[in-house]
C-alpha cells in the first residue's frame, strides 16, 4: 500500500524530531556544564510542588537587581542581557545590563521584571532546583536552621556560557544539599 | 429509526412469531422493510475503552515515577531514562502502524501512550538540568510534538490531550493577547481530524468526547485571546460562540450520526441559558464597560487586527446559522438563535441608556420560557415544558433578589410556582398515559 509507506515514512520523521528535541535539550545543557564559567549566587530555597516535574525547591536569588541604563525604557518581560561579575565576598552580582547581545564578558540572558527606583528585578533562567520527593521540604527546613537574619549561607552554583545558564549545585553551609538531606534521615 | 429500538424489536420478533402475533412472512417483511441493523461488536468496543484507559494509566504512572526524582541516578542514567520511554512509545506505535493498522484500539492506545511519553521525556530533562519553570514553553513543545500523531494514528484522545494543552498554553498568556491569539491557528490543526471522526460512524464515543473537549476549549480559548481591547465585548463573543454550538448541534446532516451533536447542543444550550440570566441583571449592563477597564491590555495594531478578524468570523457564523434556522421557521431554534442578535442590540443601546438592555433580556427570557411551556404542553413534551417552567422560575427568583419585595409575597410566589410545576407535570403525565 502506497499510503501506508507514506504514513510510515512521515511517522519515522516525527519520531526522529521527537527524539531530537529532548536530545538537543540535553546536549545544550551538557555543553554549558562542560564549557561554562561557574558563578555562585546567594539564594533562599522555598518548597513548592510541581505536578509534572516532581518536587523542587524554589530559588529566590538574593542579588537579582541591576540598575537600568539611563534612557532605556524597559518593558515588563523584555529580553535583556545582564553582565555578571564576582564581588569581594566571592558571590556573583550583576554589573549592568544591555538589550543587545553582547560579546566577551560573562552575561546571562534574562527577562526584565518590575522596575523600581531605577533598578530592574531580573527574571533569571534559574528559579527551581529539583530534588527527590520528600527531600525538598527537608532541604527548606535545613536551610531555615542554618540561616539567621545576618547570616544566610545558602548558595547556588551556576555555569554560564554565551548567556545560557545551567545549575550545577545547591549548597547549604558549604555542603551539597543532597548530602545534607541524607544526614538528616 | 432508532437503532436500539430496532435491535430490541428484532430480538422480540421470534417470540412474536412463536406466539402467533405475527406470521413468519410478516416478520420477514418487517426485516426487509427496516433493513439490517449493524450490531456493534461489544467486545471490540470494550477493547478500545480498555486500551485507552490502560495506556492513560501506564503513561501517567511512568510520569509519576519520574516525578519522584531519583537523586541517586547520575546525569547519564537520567538522560538515558528520559529517552527510553519515548523510544518504547515510538516502537509500540510503529508496530501498531505495521501490524495492526486497522485496529482502533491499538492505534488509540499506542498514540495516547506516546503522547504522554513525549511529555515525560521533556519533563525528566527539565528536572535533571533544573531548567527554569517556563511552563508555557514546556506545554507548547509537548503539544507540537504530539499533534501529528492525531493524523498518523487517527487517534482522537491525543487530539483531546492536544486541545487541553493548547488551551492551558493560551491561558498562560491572558495578559499577552499577541501570543494568546496563536491559540486559533493551533486549534485549527485538529479540525480536519474532528471532521473525519464525525464522518466515521463506527466509533461515536470518541467523537463525542472530542466534541466536548473541543467546545470547552473554544470557550476558554476565546476568553483568553479575544476582545482584550474591547470593553464589554465578551458578551457578544460568548453569546455568539454558544449559539454556534447550539445551532450546529441541531443541524441535521445526512448520514452523520446524531451522537456527536449532543455535546455541542448541550454545551451551547446550557451556555446560552447561563448567559441570558446574567444579561437580565441591570448591574451587569451598568458596569459592563467599567468592570473590564482594569483588565484591558494594550495590543499592537497587528494583534488588534487578528483579534477583530477572528471575532468578526465568530459573530458572522452565528448570524449565518441564525438566518439558516430562521428560514426553516423552527420557532424554538429561532428563539435560541436570535440570542447574539439581541446581545449586539443590547450592547449598542447600552452605550446610551442602561435601562433598556436588561429590560430586553428579561422580556426575552420570559418569552422563551412561555414558549417552551406552551409548546411543551401542546406537543405533550414533558421535558420541554419543564425546561420552560425552570427558566421561568429562575427568572422570577433572580428578580426577587434584585428588588425590595416583602417575604410574604416572595413566599406566596414561590408556592404558586411550585404548584404550577406539579400541576403541569401531573396533567402532562396523565395525558401521556392516556395516549398510550
Amino acid at each position: 500500500m502506497k499510503n501506508k509507506g507514506l504514513i510510515l515514512g512521515l511517522f519515522s520523521l516525527l519520531a526522529l524530531v521527537q527524539i531530537v528535541v529532548p536530545l538537543s535539550m540535553i546536549s545544550n545543557r551538557e555543553t554549558i556544564i562542560k564549557e561554562g564559567v561557574e558563578f555562585k549566587f546567594k539564594t533562599a530555597p522555598i518548597d513548592p510542588y510541581d505536578a509534572f516535574r516532581g518536587r523542587y525547591v524554589w530559588l529566590s536569588i538574593k542579588e537579582n537587581e541591576v540598575a537600568v541604563p539611563k534612557g532605556l525604557d524597559l518593558k515588563h518581560g523584555q529580553l535583556v542581557y545582564a553582565f555578571v561579575e564576582v564581588s569581594e565576598d566571592g558571590f556573583a552580582k550583576f554589573l549592568s545590563l544591555t538589550t543587545e547581545k553582547p560579546r566577551g564578558l560573562a552575561y546571562i540572558k534574562a527577562k526584565s521584571g518590575y522596575v523600581y527606583k531605577g533598578k530592574v528585578r531580573l527574571e533569571l533562567p534559574f528559579d527551581r532546583y529539583y530534588m527527590e520527593e520528600g527531600a525538598a521540604p527537608k532541604a527548606e527546613k535545613i536551610y531555615r536552621q542554618h540561616t539567621s537574619r545576618d547570616k544566610q549561607d545558602a548558595y547556588l552554583t551556576v555555569k554560564i556560557k554565551d548567556g545560557m545558564a545551567a545549575i550545577t549545585g545547591l549548597y547549604v553551609a558549604g555542603e551539597k544539599i543532597e548530602d545534607v538531606v541524607k544526614k538528616v534521615k | 429509526m432508532n437503532k436500539k429500538a430496532l435491535q430490541w424489536f428484532y430480538q422480540e420478533l421470534p417470540d412474536l412469531v412463536n406466539k402467533g402475533v405475527l406470521s413468519p412472512d410478516a416478520a420477514n417483511k418487517i426485516k426487509e422493510h427496516y433493513g439490517e441493523v449493524k450490531v456493534r461488536d461489544k467486545k471490540w468496543m470494550f477493547l478500545i475503552v480498555c486500551g485507552v484507559i490502560g495506556a492513560l494509566l501506564i503513561g501517567l504512572g511512568i510520569i509519576m515515577l519520574i516525578a519522584h526524582n531519583w537523586d541517586d541516578l547520575s546525569r547519564g542514567a537520567r538522560a538515558f531514562l528520559s529517552i527510553l520511554p519515548l523510544v518504547i512509545g515510538q516502537g509500540l506505535s510503529m508496530w501498531v502502524l505495521l501490524k495492526r493498522p486497522n485496529s482502533d484500539a491499538f492505534k488509540e492506545g499506542a498514540a495516547i501512550f506516546l503522547s504522554l511519553m513525549v511529555g515525560a521525556s521533556i519533563a525528566l530533562i527539565s528536572q535533571t538540568y533544573n531548567i527554569s519553570g517556563d511552563t508555557q514553553d514546556f506545554i507548547l513543545t509537548w503539544m507540537l510534538l504530539i499533534a501529528p500523531l492525531v493524523y498518523f494514528m487517527q487517534a482522537s484522545i491525543p487530539a483531546a490531550i492536544y486541545l487541553i494543552g493548547i488551551t492551558s498554553w493560551a491561558g498562560g498568556f491572558w495578559d499577552a493577547p499577541a501570543k494568546a491569539l496563536f491559540y486559533w491557528p493551533l486549534f485549527l490543526v485538529v479540525i480536519p481530524h474532528f471532521i473525519w471522526s464525525l464522518k466515521i460512524k463506527t466509533y461515536s464515543l470518541r467523537s463525542t468526547i472530542l466534541s466536548f473537549v473541543m467546545a470547552a476549549s473554544i470557550c476558554y480559548g476565546a476568553g483568553f485571546s479575544l476582545g482584550r481591547n474591547w470593553p464589554g465585548g465578551w458578551v457578544i463573543i460568548n453569546s455568539s460562540i454558544f449559539t454556534i454550538f447550539y445551532l450546529l448541534g441541531n443541524l441535521s446532516f445526512d448520514k452523520i450520526t446524531i451522537n456527536w451533536q449532543r455535546p455541542l447542543r448541550f454545551i451551547g444550550g446550557v451556555g446560552i441559558c447561563v448567559l441570558m440570566f446574567i444579561f437580565t441583571f441591570a448591574d451587569m449592563w451598568r458596569h459592563l464597560i467599567s468592570a473590564q477597564e482594569h483588565f484591558l491590555v494594550k495590543s499592537s495594531p497587528l494583534t488588534l487586527f487578528f483579534d477583530s478578524v477572528i471575532t468578526t468570523v465568530i459573530v458572522s457564523v452565528s448570524l449565518v446559522l441564525f438566518l439558516h434556522v430562521y428560514r426553516k421557521k423552527d420557532v424554538l431554534k429561532i428563539l435560541f438563535g436570535v440570542f447574539p442578535v439581541l446581545t449586539i442590540f443590547g450592547y449598542v443601546i447600552n452605550m446610551n441608556t442602561v435601562i433598556l438592555s436588561p429590560l430586553i433580556f428579561n422580556l426575552y427570557v420570559f418569552g422563551l420560557s412561555l414558549f417552551c411551556i406552551m409548546s411543551g404542553i401542546r406537543k405533550n413534551n414533558l421535558s420541554l415544558a419543564n425546561i420552560g417552567m425552570l427558566i421561568l422560575a429562575v427568572l422570577i427568583i433572580v428578580r426577587f433578589f434584585d428588588s425590595q419585595i416583602s417575604f410574604i409575597i416572595k413566599g406566596l410566589v414561590f408556592i404558586i410556582i411550585g404548584s404550577g410545576f406539579l400541576a403541569t407535570n401531573a396533567v402532562l403525565v396523565r395525558r401521556k398515559g392516556g395516549s398510550k
